[in-house]
């Protein structure tokens, strides 16, 4: 009797050769196309805005008080202009890495990063 | 048909083990920001099916807004609001009494470094309204007239005031508390692991499975950059700094944590962070501390068991308690 592997016929072995190119393909395609790295704002509790991390862009953001500029470029997105008393959200840098959030909470806009490539050393920020 | 040629079986079972390790994970987590109690809560929970995290946080934020609505010095009907009206007495909630004996007990072991009677102090400065200003000496001493630990006595629900005129502010403690129950109504519905952050106060649920939860803490003086990652599970993270809500008058820093000894902002430290076992046990022993410098904070620490703290002094060098390097992990 034949041994299985002695009845390969070179129709096995092109299909054999053929599923391992996909399987390769197919992980260094997946390898390649992580989740996008997303920054979404939020208006008043109501998601108002959603962008690819990567592509530079400037938007307005309405809240109660007004507009809230946001301009995401290389560094990040950062908030550059706002109508709120303090402005503590434009004295936050800017927010790069998945989980960072940017606040304007006397405006209700709330500016967060998801999916970012570039984390962290850490889940969460005390501060 | 394949099945006896062993070199497509083992091509095809490793496409399926591929496969396999590409999927994204069966273990769903869920992490959702709201704004609440004037700042941004971060709630993140695993360790259920989807669906049941999904309630479970929307829970934990229902009840966020039903206990801001009883401790915030905003809410016209809160508790906070009728026992800072003109009275000498008035009957609280349950929990309300709860954050007050804990606050009084923090305001008495720190001599008074933690105030719970603030409020007057902190109308003056106005540091949550639009325009904070440098109140005059003397509007800052008649702010300070009658406050101080003795000033306010609990019996059962019952809060006595020692002076009408008193306004009761529980600013330094209250967020603490709401995150503290937070965490528990998640840990009451099943949530293994997850995490309740107000603005930087933080409680960590069990453990994420890869590792325990790796907190970053905030240098006070470079935006964006930390002084330590501190490693932790089932504890309270909480960092009080002068650089959250300030303002600069000739060169000198104005901020929103104030000597109740002086009635302006304390000068001794520039960031104070507590680990312990709850977040508003935290938040009342980081501003004692803040008040009191590296040196009497780190003795106040000292009464307190499982509490470990990193002070930042105004000089920028740092003081940590004797346990504090144990749940370093960088620097």
């Amino acid at each position: 009797m034949n041994s299985p592997w002695q009845i390969m016929t070179r129709g096995d072995w092109l299909v054999t050769v053929l599923l391992l190119g996909i399987a390769l393909l197919g992980i260094g395609w997946l390898a390649a196309t992580p989740p996008g790295s997303r920054v979404e704002a939020t208006c008043g509790g109501q998601t108002c805005f959603v962008a690819d991390l990567e592509q530079p862009q400037e938007v307005d953001l309405a809240g109660p008080l007004g507009m809230t500029h946001l301009v995401i470029d290389g560094q990040g997105a950062r908030i550059t202009a706002s109508p709120c008393p303090l402005q503590i959200c434009m004295t936050m840098g800017p927010a790069r890495h998945t989980g960072d959030l940017l606040a304007c909470v006397p405006n209700r806009i709330l500016v967060s990063i998801e999916h970012a490539e570039d984390e962290t050393p850490y889940d969460l920020l005390s501060r | 048909m394949p099945w006896n040629r062993p070199l497509i079986i083992i091509v095809l079972v490793l496409l399926l083990a591929l496969t396999w390790w590409r999927l994204p994970s069966s273990d769903p987590e869920v992490r959702r920001s709201q704004l609440a109690m004037g700042t941004v809560v971060e709630i993140v929970a695993g360790g259920l099916a989807n669906e049941r995290l999904e309630k479970a946080v929307s829970a934990a934020f229902t009840e966020i807004a039903r206990l801001d609505r009883l401790l915030s010095r905003y809410q016209p009907e809160s508790d906070v609001s009728r026992l800072s009206a003109p009275v000498t007495e008035v009957r609280v909630a349950p929990e309300t009494a709860e954050v007050i004996a804990l606050g009084l007990d923090v305001a008495r072991r720190s001599q008074g470094a933690f105030d719970l009677t603030l409020g007057r102090l902190k109308g003056l400065w106005a540091f949550e309204e639009d325009t904070p200003r440098i109140p005059d000496r003397a509007a800052i001493r008649e702010a300070l007239d009658g406050i101080g630990p003795g000033a306010l006595t609990l019996s059962g629900q019952l809060v006595r005031k020692r002076a009408p005129s008193l306004m009761v502010d529980l600013g330094g403690i209250a967020k603490g508390y709401i995150v503290d129950r937070a965490a528990q109504l998640l840990r009451d519905l099943g949530v293994s692991y997850g995490a309740v952050n107000a603005g930087g106060d933080m409680m960590l649920i069990g453990q994420p499975p890869e590792r325990p939860w790796r907190i970053g803490i905030q240098d006070p003086r470079a935006k964006g950059s930390v002084v330590a990652t501190v490693q932790v599970s089932n504890r309270a993270v909480v960092t009080s700094g002068d650089y959250e809500r300030f303002f600069l008058r000739d060169g000198q820093r104005y901020h929103h944590i104030f000597d109740p000894k002086s009635g302006i902002p304390a000068r001794l430290c520039q960031s104070v962070t507590v680990i312990t076992d709850s977040v508003a046990l935290g938040d009342a022993l980081a501003t004692a501390i803040f008040v009191l410098g590296p040196e009497a904070g780190l003795d106040l620490l000292a009464d307190y068991p499982h509490s470990e703290a990193l002070i930042i002094a105004a000089d920028g060098s740092h003081h940590a308690s004797p346990g504090w390097a144990a749940s370093v992990v960088s620097p």
